[in-house]
């Protein structure tokens, strides 16, 4: 072993605030270190090339940078290494600036002791690593869409328009989704249609989509790069070759009417029926369920393209890359029993209102009462219906409610200025852009907005009444009113619950699919390969759609593009002469990574995000994180207990994201605090086993710190959580022991929080000094 | 009474009233408010600030019809709210005259309605005993439910002032 030790002084960054020279010195004695530098800045051309010489004349095969954070330069020293010849995880670094030189900036000599320690500490590290290799395979580059709505439409053009093959998977006859429910569209008033056929028929047209219409999905089985897709196509018992989609011959003699599913029965349908008149594919289908099977329109139609015996179909194919865009439903409205809706005729919803007003709709755009037909003149929106509301579980906003109510209100003042139109809000939102403008104009147009969510609505002698409080006057009200719009809010589809757990998405509380990370990776999903866009993560605008389902095409693409993926150099490997097969760890693999199979454990390594709460939990130490192994681990926490020369000592497992983060960002900013702490950094605070805790005390630790992202801030879903769970457990047992519980501390500490960093190592030192040095208690 | 005593005294009940959005379905669907001054969302917003409601006379308004607890869309608990509230003003002294008489009444009788002739006469009439299966028929019980209601200073509380 040769290793190669640079102590960077960063100017008089570190320089200025601990000895340098004497750490030098000091790392000179380390085992198997043959070259021990001062370097002023080893980030610089200068530093970087000296280590390249070095690396080359002194033969090292392992480098320890003792410098600034290793979320800063860590990739640059590593391609450094590369650059020499040697494998790039051979190096470490040592962050002896932001958690050392800049936070201890009053107390040169302890200073210097503890940038000794961390740069033992890096050197038992660097002993332990071994020449990894990021192992890639090839990827299949195809991708498949779930959803036909603007989302998937908005996707599969994308990816199409790339050269990239599409499988646009929808449930429905034509696609379209809810886009083509609706009459007009914020904040332009573009008729919805007009703007949505052209991309309907470039997906029909399109030579790199292959359009799966009233098709769900089987089975997807694989992971990313080759995934095993396979997909039902339900009969149409309609010949799609055949059909010409000219639907008047067929239609005019099914004598079976249909009411529509969505709109209550407002517009009606044949048995044999287009869904609207720019449905793609443009192929008639038949209702199963009413049919009656008289087969006239087998006798009318020209073609000959209607077969009853049509089967259900199963379609295969593979894919590298899947992106889920599968949308909302409606808010039943009849869930809030006191508007009415249902038993009220003239109580209605938003979505039947969007019909309503559409000119080749069921009223031809005439807005009515549809208790007796005629011509609404008093209208009220009422806001927020399954919308804020816990009482039926969907306490978040549904966001596009009030535009569409604001939308629809200016569009009846349009076409009747006389008609008197309320909105009744608890919040106005029209945060986007263009919408405050929107929102104003149509105050002009004289709708009135009255704040207070309305208490009621009854029926009194065939007519709506609804009751609310005017909060800005405290006024109670009982209006009599023409129509009653409920605005209802957007639920998470219920029909996808096959697909997510086939794909092994996970869910926020309010049962949409979670992102990745819901501000820095909003189409990312927790499985690699898997993408999600539009409403399928939360209620959205279509803009909002439409960009989520470009980035999430530019997405899918960026990662298939080469033609193969890398594994993650975290995932775990796992070591098969000393797993039992328990099942501990398939159990405890927060995303369903692990399965045991012939009795060992089986980590499906390039969907594995290396999080090491398996690592942790596994009673034999057969599964480890490849660069972050529990030998590593343990090396360094010898290293920092082997010459204890502080008192009270603490040995701080930090998580890479926040806690981490924060210590660094203590350092930017400053802020001291006392020398006490060797940190370690992991992954996850799920990746500390107790017996690192325990190793950490036996050996003379007086503290061990465990710190993590706040616990939905977490990266691995619930790694914070269970981390939790296992020191508490730990304590408990420590107590049993007679060990002062209060020596282990797991804390929470978001990557912006440096202060609260530095103020909770304090705390700690301070109740340290309290309790005591180790073992004190059992004396 | 301090500011803060009814936020402890609600926060110690577990009623939490920091998330209302100020909505007002419970003040639209309240049947109490459309015929007094009683806002129970001015109450709800007094409590989250602090504001001191204590003599405030539209918390006797509330005929605990919990139509407003079961229609909150943020699921506060408003008339348990108005209870608690009820509860410490109790303890600081304010109480309606009228309150403090039916009070009076269940101490001497157990009753807050204490039975009288009429009513005797329309239980004969329906064949039934004059006097009911409660206190009234049992002087011991009566004295039983006064050691009780003695016992946790009821009869301070409700005393005139």
């Amino acid at each position: 072993m040769h290793i190669g030790i640079y102590i960077c002084h960063c100017g008089s960054n570190i320089a200025g605030y601990l000895d340098v020279k004497s750490v030098c010195t000091f790392a000179r004695d380390l085992p198997d270190v043959v070259v021990s530098k001062n370097i002023i800045y080893a980030c610089g051309d200068q530093g970087q090339d000296e280590i390249k010489q070095d690396i080359e004349d002194h033969k090292l095969d392992r480098i320890v940078i003792a410098a600034c954070s290793p979320l800063l330069h860590e990739i640059t020293f590593s391609r450094a290494a590369q650059a020499a010849g040697l494998n790039p995880y051979m190096v470490e670094i040592v962050n002896i600036r932001e958690q050392c030189s800049w936070v201890h900036k009053d107390s040169y000599d302890y200073a210097t002791q503890k940038a000794k320690d961390l740069i033992a500490m890096g050197v038992a590290r660097v002993r332990n690593l071994t020449p990894l290799t990021v192992e890639s395979v090839p990827v299949n580059k195809d991708v498949l869409v779930i959803g036909g709505g603007i989302t998937g439409i908005q996707c599969a053009l994308n990816l199409a328009d790339s050269g990239v093959k599409v499988h646009l998977v929808e449930k429905d006859s034509s696609i379209g989704g809810w886009m083509a429910r609706l009459n007009e569209v914020f904040p332009t008033n573009d008729c919805s249609m007009c703007v949505l056929a052209p991309k309907m028929t470039e997906v029909a047209d399109h030579p790199y989509i292959t359009l799966h219409t009233y098709s769900t999905i089987n089975k997807i089985k694989g992971h990313i790069g080759d995934f095993q897709v396979s997909v039902v196509h339900k009969p149409r018992y309609v010949d799609e070759s055949k059909c010409k989609g000219c639907i008047e011959l067929c239609e005019s003699v099914c004598p079976i009417q249909v009411p529509d599913e969505v709109d209550r029965g407002l517009s009606l349908h044949k048995a044999i029926y287009l869904p609207m008149s720019q449905a793609v594919p443009h192929i008639a289908v038949i209702d199963p369920v009413h049919c009656v099977g008289c087969k006239l329109c087998e006798k009318a139609c020209e073609p000959e393209a209607i077969n009853f015996d049509q089967k259900e179909d199963i379609v295969e194919f593979n894919v590298g890359a899947v992106i889920v865009a599968t949308g909302y439903k409606i808010f039943d409205a009849a869930r809030k029993p006191e508007y009415g809706y249902g038993s009220i005729k003239n109580v209605i919803t938003s979505i039947e209102l969007e019909q309503m007003l559409n000119a080749s709709g069921p009223t031809y755009g005439q807005v009515v009462r549809p208790y007796d037909g005629h011509p609404a003149k008093r209208i009220a929106f009422i806001q927020c219906v399954g919308s804020r509301d816990e009482l039926v579980g969907n306490p978040y906003c549904s966001r596009i409610c009030c535009m569409a109510a604001i939308k629809n209100a200016g569009l009846i003042k349009d076409r009747n200025p006389q008609a008197n139109v309320s909105i009744h809000y608890i919040d106005i939102r029209a945060g986007g852009e263009d919408y405050e403008e929107y929102y104003i104009r149509n105050q002009k147009k004289g709708v009135e907005f009255i704040r207070g969510r309305v208490a009621s609505v009854k029926q009194v002698d065939g007519e709506a009444v609804i009751t609310y409080e005017d909060t800005l006057v405290a006024d109670i009200v009982d209006e009599t009113v023409d129509l009653v719009v409920l605005s209802v809010g957007l639920e998470p589809n219920s029909e996808v619950n096959d697909i997510i757990s086939d794909l092994k998405l996970t869910r926020r509380p309010d049962k949409f699919i979670r992102p990745a990370h819901p501000k820095m990776r909003p189409v990312d999903t927790h499985t690699r390969g898997v993408f999600v866009a539009g409403c399928a993560s939360g209620p959205k605008e279509i803009q909002v759609s439409i960009a989520q389902g470009m980035a999430a095409s530019a997405r899918a693409m960026g990662l298939l593009h080469s033609g193969e993926i890398q594994k993650d150099i975290m995932s775990i490997k796992v070591i098969e002469d000393l797993c039992r097969g328990c099942g501990l760890c398939e159990e405890v693999c927060s995303y369903g990574r692990i399965t045991v199979k012939d009795g060992k454990a089986v980590v499906d390594d390039l969907t594995c995000g290396g999080c090491g709460l398996c690592a942790a939990a596994c009673p034999q130490g057969a599964l480890q994180p490849r660069h972050s192994t529990d030998d590593q681990i343990l090396a360094q926490i010898k290293a920092a207990t082997s010459d204890i020369k502080e008192m009270p000592l603490i040995i701080g497992f930090l998580c890479q994201w926040c806690s981490y983060a924060a210590a660094d960002l203590a350092g930017s900013q400053g802020i001291s605090y006392p020398t006490n702490i060797r940190i370690i950094k992991v992954r996850c605070t799920g990746r500390v086993n107790p017996s690192f805790v325990m190793e950490a005390l036996k050996r003379g630790a007086d503290g061990v710190l465990v710190a993590g992202c706040r616990p939905d801030d977490c990266h691995y879903l619930n790694g914070r959580i269970k981390a939790g769970q296992r020191i508490d457990i730990l304590k408990e047992l420590m107590s049993n022991k007679g060990i002062e519980p209060q020596r282990v501390r797991i804390i929470s500490i978001a990557a912006s929080e440096g202060t609260k960093f530095a103020s909770e190592i304090t705390q700690f030192v301070d109740d340290l000094i309290e309790i005591g040095p180790i073992g004190s208690e059992l004396e | 009474m301090n500011e803060s005593g009814i936020s402890s005294a609600l926060k110690e009940a577990g009623l939490e009233v920091l998330t209302c959005m100020q909505c007002g379905t419970c003040t639209g669907s309240c049947p109490s408010g459309r015929y007094t001054s009683l806002n129970t969302r001015r109450i709800v917003r007094s409590a989250r600030t602090g504001k001191n409601i204590l003599q405030d006379e539209n918390l006797w308004m509330c005929t605990t019809c919990y139509t407003c607890q079961e229609r909150c869309p943020r699921d506060i608990k408003i008339a348990d709210t108005i209870l608690t509230i009820r509860t410490l003003a109790v303890h600081e002294g304010f109480m309606l005259p009228a309150h403090r008489k039916v009070s009076q009444l269940v101490l001497e009788s157990g009753h807050a309605v204490p039975i009288n002739d009429d009513v005797k006469e329309k239980r004969k009439k329906l064949q039934m005993e004059a006097i009911p299966e409660t206190v009234h028929k049992y002087p011991d019980a009566l004295k039983d439910v006064q050691t009780l209601l003695q016992s946790c200073e009821f009869d301070k509380l409700t005393a005139d002032k």
